[in-house]
């Protein structure tokens, strides 16, 4: 496209161009043929011009001839009256034009002239037979002056008889002052007068040298002009031979000229010279040189148009070119808006789809078992076995909620972590927890192993922490067949920083798979990977994208690997903050335990225990096997606990407490290292002190047995169990909504409990102030409710001026289920957080510890 | 913002443009007469000179020479020089000097470019004006004062010192293993030698200037024998005979014709230079004789193909220039004598000849003036400076020397002898004496 528009404008360029030289072209020729058209006029011109001025001069020079032929005949009939024409003639005086006058009387050779010498016409040659004015005409000669000069004889007769001739010399230089005064075309010109016979010149330009090279004769003329071609040679012979005239073209001294022969007086005399063609058109020349100035001035100003518009024209091509861009890039933005808008609606149609199957199912269940429950009110097995399926369609309708609203959070960037201590040992079982079942209703084999860590007591957001391993691994799951493999490996890195612990999450299984254009957008929100084997799976198709989200709120990566029908690799990197190091040196103690032996085939499993257990300041050997535990058991002696690898174990499990036992001559605790479904354990567990310690191996997990083991902590916690229950306790709850409401109270009853309802904020607040001192045990509080809403009614009732006002526990009770919401609920007052809908049993705990804690208070 | 500036400058342009088409519209003449009046004060001085034969594109250095200071007196004066000029077509035609002659006695000219004899003829006879009140003349060498004098009248006044020599190829010289001549034994063995080898006339020559070999040996003496005057005293007063000091001379030419080194029948119709110089610049002839200017003037021997010297004639002292005193004259009753006479003050000031030596690398009239010449000249110009030479002409003899013994040498081509040549001397001498 762009190249189609750029070869448009090139195309157009060049037309342009083409244009512009076609103009310039068509100018040049007019202008050419005009400049020639007025160089032919001009040439005419200064033919006709120099034919005028030659003519001029050959009429002065005749005239004069004439009027001294006139002269002289006058002259002729005054002496043939006189009676003394020789006297006559002496006494004559001499002017300018005649130089001498002489008379030779018939029958004498010898005459007498006015300059008083004798005469005779011997030396004068009239042979040519030129003629003027009717009377014969000497051949040129020097004369007694040293000029050029000729002479005329004219019959002097008396009464018709001649009585002699009479001479008259004339010069040449009479003559010159007929001529133009400035010179020839003002002495750019040469014009000599030339005597036809002798060729010679008699008149010549009055200036030499630099100004102008004298000449003999016209050979020497011809010579010195190197005006040699044979032509124009024989061209002055005709002319000199017929007395015509004769103009043409040549240059004299590099300069074009005009040079002409000009016959005068039927050709006796000969005007000679040049003219430079500039010298008569001078006026030629400066009409040529304005013309030529216009001509330059319209050129230069066409140019400047041609500039000016291809200036513009560039100017708008680039401001079209900009446009185009920016269209295109506008285009290209929108086209790609579009492309994601249609993916984003094909993905959220998609989804919707999706959600609307994934919610109407559970939905589904829900009502469907509503109605069986309806109907089989009366047998108990039926309704516990619908209520059990209802809650279970409840809980994932739940999930899917939960994960529609993470994302919405997530995309909105309003998801905050919440930082807190916890145990790594206690995220791996609980994901285990409720990993290990879905894998073993898949038939699949779930394993968690743990390696290279030193902390396991970290501080982080936990739930998050969950999420990320429970979808991982919940996906593992979905998309792994039956009979597959997934492995969860907790691997801890290199340190970047003793502050934090670098730990390494992967996920593994051997499962469908995925496609590598999948593996593209597996991060994206509202996909799903499916296929024929993989449609059956339920899901949003939101748990990647929101995992993906955490990890990264997190500073970790995520990353994955997958190969279709080989499984799937997750790698997550996190590094999570290590707890201050809290010596439990006490605990040990009071068990009286300094010393644990670990008997651990594996040496990175053995390192990884040593490792963790550095922290619980108790002394720990290891041993590879039984034998080598054996003998440390000889060697050193005194170990109060023994944690025993099963698998290492190349001995029955029994027999190997025994042989412990015997050498540590004592029953000594054992913990056994084991997987779930570890078998053949049977016979030692019932041996009494011994007890399994599920992979992988925690200092916590560790404890817990350990606790069990001395038998202390469990009475602990069976108290617990009995006091979670919150049989006879009265409760105000603040709920607007009635059926919720409803549930409450049905639920608190089921517990054994009552409460009294209000309906919002004002009048849970009125409603406590009437109260007597105890008559509540807590506060239920909704957070969005009409007239005030829950967080105003907390401040409320802890603003007021009653005893219990600031200790009685306000439990907030809403469908604000995000974090913020807590840490909101928890700033108006209120003392815990329980997420809508209602988790009885999370009730219970909460309602419990905040009693518990009003008590101790 | 810049297409804003752009559209300011074409706004601008247009309303140039608009104001020069409207300017160029208007304007209107007065209505007055469109002739102009000539100057009537124009002053003209006329000035008579030969020309030289030109050759296409060549440039005229020694007529340059003399324009250049011709011109600055039209600058200086502001009057125009009008050229009238002759040159003899032949040597049939009449020469420059009748020429000369004629118009100097009819008056024709202003100013005028003479020959020695003619010079001493025309101011004897009191038709040139008197220079010596000249600035310019306090500048001369006396040597030039003296030959220029007539009757106590400066007359003439050179632009340059005339020297004739010797033109020698010294190639040839050099090929034939001969040493430049001083004597005239010596000149005569390099002329055999050359025969010997084939070049059979090895003197160029023409009707003008083979006198300078009779002047060399004639005047050797009188000029540089320290008896000079004396002895020019004694020929005016007819104690001494011209003849004497002529006769070796005219021998010698003799000699040289007689032995063929001279071809006497085409020198007596040779122009100068146009007849013996083709041959010369060909390496033909060996030996050639011109004045000094013609070895800086490409129209004459300026530019070889050999390597050239300018010696002096042979003489019984050695290598002798011989300098006849060529110079402007004005005339007596010229038309334009005043304008004529500042012309001349011009054209020989230390100024002007200075830029005349310098154009045509001559030796200056002007004790004030110095140039040097080019190498070819440097034998003839070291003998000059040391003060040996002979005189081609003198106004204080009583008989003309440059025109005569031209006229009377042309007698020897022409077949006189010797001793008839004496003669004519002789007659000379005793018109003058009884004048």
């Amino acid at each position: 496209m762009k190249e189609k528009a750029d070869k448009k404008v090139r195309r157009r360029g060049t037309a342009l161009l083409l244009s512009i030289i076609l103009i310039f072209g068509v100018f040049g020729t007019v202008v050419y043929a005009v400049s020639r058209k007025i160089s032919r006029e001009m040439s005419a011109s200064a033919i006709q011009n120099l034919n005028e001025s030659l003519d001029l001069i050959q009429s002065t020079i005749e005239a004069i001839l004439r009027s001294e032929a006139d002269f002289q005949e006058l002259i002729a009939q005054d002496l043939a009256r006189m009676d003394d024409p020789a006297a006559y003639v002496q006494s004559y005086e001499r002017s300018q034009t005649m130089a001498r006058m002489s008379l030779v009387l018939s029958g004498q050779t010898q005459g007498v002239s006015n300059t008083g010498e004798p005469f005779t016409a011997e030396d004068l040659d009239f042979s040519a037979g030129e003629v003027a004015g009717g009377l014969p005409v000497s051949r040129s000669y020097l004369n007694y002056m040293g000029t050029w000069a000729y002479t005329m004889k004219c019959p002097v007769r008396r009464d018709g008889r001649e009585i002699g001739t009479l001479y008259v010399e004339y010069v040449y230089d009479t003559i010159d002052r007929f001529l133009p005064k400035e010179g020839f075309y003002n002495q750019r010109a040469a014009l000599y007068i030339m005597d036809a016979q002798s060729e010679r010149f008699v008149l010549k330009p009055k200036g030499m040298g630099q100004r102008s090279a004298g000449h003999l004769n016209l050979t020497d003329f011809y010579r010195a002009n190197n005006i040699q071609e044979p032509g124009i040679q024989a061209e002055v012979d005709g002319c000199l031979k017929n007395g015509e005239d004769l103009l043409f073209y040549h240059d004299i001294r590099d300069v074009q000229a005009l040079n002409y022969m000009w016959a005068v007086n039927g050709g006796t005399i000969f005007l000679v010279g040049y003219v430079p063609v500039e010298a008569i058109q001078q006026e030629g020349k400066a009409v040529t040189q304005n013309i030529f100035i216009v001509v330059a001035a319209m050129l230069a100003a066409f140019a400047l148009c041609v500039i000016l518009y291809y200036i513009s024209w560039r100017q708008q091509e680039r401001v079209r070119r900009e446009q185009e861009e920016e269209r295109q890039v506008h285009s290209r933005q929108l086209a790609q808006a579009l492309q994601a808008a249609q993916i984003a609606s094909s993905s959220k149609t998609t989804f919707l789809s999706n959600m609307s199957h994934d919610i109407r199912t559970p939905m589904n269940a829900v009502l469907g078992f509503t109605t069986l429950l309806s109907r089989d009110a009366e047998d108990p097995v039926k309704v516990r076995e619908y209520t059990k399926k209802i809650t279970a369609s409840g809980q994932h309708l739940l999930s899917l909620i939960n994960d529609i609203l993470d994302v919405s959070k997530i995309e909105s960037g309003k998801v905050v972590l919440s930082y807190e201590a916890f145990a790594l040992s206690d995220v791996v079982s609980s994901v285990d927890a409720i990993i290990q079942p879905m894998a073993r209703a898949k038939g699949q084999e779930f394993r968690v192993e743990a390696s290279g860590l030193r902390h396991e007591f970290l501080i982080g957001d936990e739930t998050r922490l969950n999420q990320i391993l429970i979808n991982l691994l919940s996906n593992a799951v979905k998309y792994t067949p039956e009979r597959g493999h997934i492995c969860l490996r907790i691997i801890g890195l290199k340190q970047r920083s003793s502050q934090y612990e670098h730990i390494r999450i992967e996920v593994e299984d051997d499962g469908y798979g995925m496609t590598p254009e999948y593996l593209e957008t597996i991060f994206d929100a509202f996909t799903r990977a499916e296929n024929s084997t993989t449609n059956k799976v339920q899901g949003t198709g939101l748990g990647m994208a929101i995992t993906k989200s955490i990890v990264e709120l997190m500073g970790g990566t995520i990353e994955v690997t997958s190969q279709v029908d080989r499984g799937s690799l997750f790698r997550v990197e996190l590094e999570l903050r290590v707890q201050e190091p809290v010596t439990d040196r006490q605990f040990w103690e009071k068990r009286g335990i300094a010393r644990i032996l670990a008997v651990d085939g594996d040496g990175e499993s053995r390192e990884s225990v040593r490792a963790l257990m550095e922290e619980a300041d108790v002394r720990l050997s290891a041993a590879a096997g039984m034998e080598e535990a054996l003998a440390l058991i000889r060697e050193e002696g005194g170990f109060q606990l023994v944690l025993l690898d099963w698998e290492a174990l190349s001995v029955p499990a029994a027999q190997a407490v025994r042989a412990l036992r015997e050498a540590l001559q004592g029953p000594v605790p054992v913990l056994f290292l084991a997987e779930h479904e570890a078998e053949g354990l049977g016979e030692a567990l019932s041996m009494g002190g011994v007890r399994v310690l599920t992979k992988p191996f925690f200092v916590a997990a560790l404890r817990e047995k350990v606790s069990e083991l001395w038998g202390d902590d469990g009475e602990e916690e069976r108290g617990t169990e009995d006091d979670m229950d919150l049989a006879g306790l009265h409760f105000l709850a603040a709920e607007d909504n009635e059926i919720n409401a409803e549930i409450l109270a049905e639920l608190l009853e089921l517990e054994g409990a009552s409460c009294e309802i209000v309906e919002n904020g004002r009048l849970a607040v009125e409603r406590f102030q009437r109260s007597r001192p105890g008559e509540f045990d807590a506060i239920l509080m909704d957070v969005q409710m009409p007239v005030m809403n829950g967080h105003d009614a907390a401040r409320a009732i802890r603003a007021l001026d009653r005893a219990d006002a600031g200790t009685i526990p306000i439990i907030a009770m809403t469908a604000n289920a995000f974090a913020e919401d807590e840490k909101a609920a928890l700033n108006a007052g209120m003392d815990a957080h329980v997420a809508k809908p209602l988790d009885v049993e999370l009730l219970k705990k909460v309602v419990r510890q905040r009693i518990e804690g009003e008590e101790t208070q | 913002m810049r297409q804003c500036g752009k559209r300011r400058w074409a706004a601008l342009l247009l309303a140039a443009l608009t104001a020069l088409a409207l300017s160029s519209c208007a304007g209107s003449e007065d209505p007055k007469n469109l002739i102009t009046r000539e100057e009537e004060t124009k002053r003209v001085v006329n000035l008579f000179s030969p020309m030289e034969k030109t050759t296409p594109g060549a440039e005229n250095v020694a007529r340059t020479a003399a324009d250049l200071t011709i011109a600055m007196a039209e600058e200086r004066l502001g009057v125009t020089v009008d050229y009238w000029t002759y040159t003899a077509e032949d040597y049939q035609d009449r020469t420059y000097d009748e020429v000369a002659l004629d118009r100097a006695r009819n008056n024709m000219d202003d100013l005028y470019l003479l020959n020695p004899d003619t010079v001493l003829a025309l101011g004897a006879e009191g038709k040139l004006m008197d220079l010596s009140g000249l600035d310019s003349a306090k500048n001369l060498r006396e040597i030039i004062r003296v030959a220029n004098t007539v009757d106590g009248k400066l007359v003439a006044i050179p632009q340059e010192v005339v020297a004739y020599g010797l033109f020698v190829n010294v190639d040839l010289f050099k090929q034939y293993g001969l040493d430049l001549p001083n004597t005239p034994e010596e000149f005569l063995e390099c002329c055999r030698v050359f025969q010997e080898n084939g070049i059979e006339t090895p003197i160029g020559a023409n009707r003008w200037w083979l006198e300078t070999f009779v002047f060399a040996q004639a005047y050797a003496g009188l000029y540089n024998g320290g008896n000079t005057e004396a002895e020019i005293k004694a020929l005016n007063s007819g104690q001494a005979r011209y003849s004497d000091y002529m006769r070796p001379g005219f021998e010698f030419l003799q000699t040289l014709i007689d032995r063929g080194y001279v071809d006497a029948e085409k020198a007596l119709v040779s122009e100068a230079i146009e007849a013996e110089g083709p041959d010369f610049l060909a390496g033909k002839t060996p030996i050639v004789m011109a004045y000094w200017g013609a070895a800086n003037t490409e129209t004459a021997y300026g530019k070889t193909d050999f390597e050239m010297q300018v010696i002096g004639f042979p003489s019984s002292r050695g290598q002798m220039p011989v300098m006849p005193m060529t110079g402007w004259a004005v005339g007596a009753q010229a038309e334009h004598a005043e304008d004529a006479m500042r012309v001349m003050e011009v054209i020989t000031s230390d100024e002007a000849l200075q830029l005349f030596s310098e154009t045509n690398r001559v030796i200056s009239p002007s004790k004030n003036v110095k140039v040097d010449c080019v190498p070819a000249l440097r034998p003839l110009n070291d003998r000059i400076e040391e003060g040996v030479y002979v005189l081609g002409s003198n106004a204080g003899m009583n008989v003309e020397q440059w025109g005569n013994t031209c006229l009377i040498v042309r007698q020897l081509l022409g077949g006189a002898t010797v001793d008839q040549c004496m003669e004519a001397f002789d007659a000379l001498q005793d018109a003058a004496l009884a004048g």
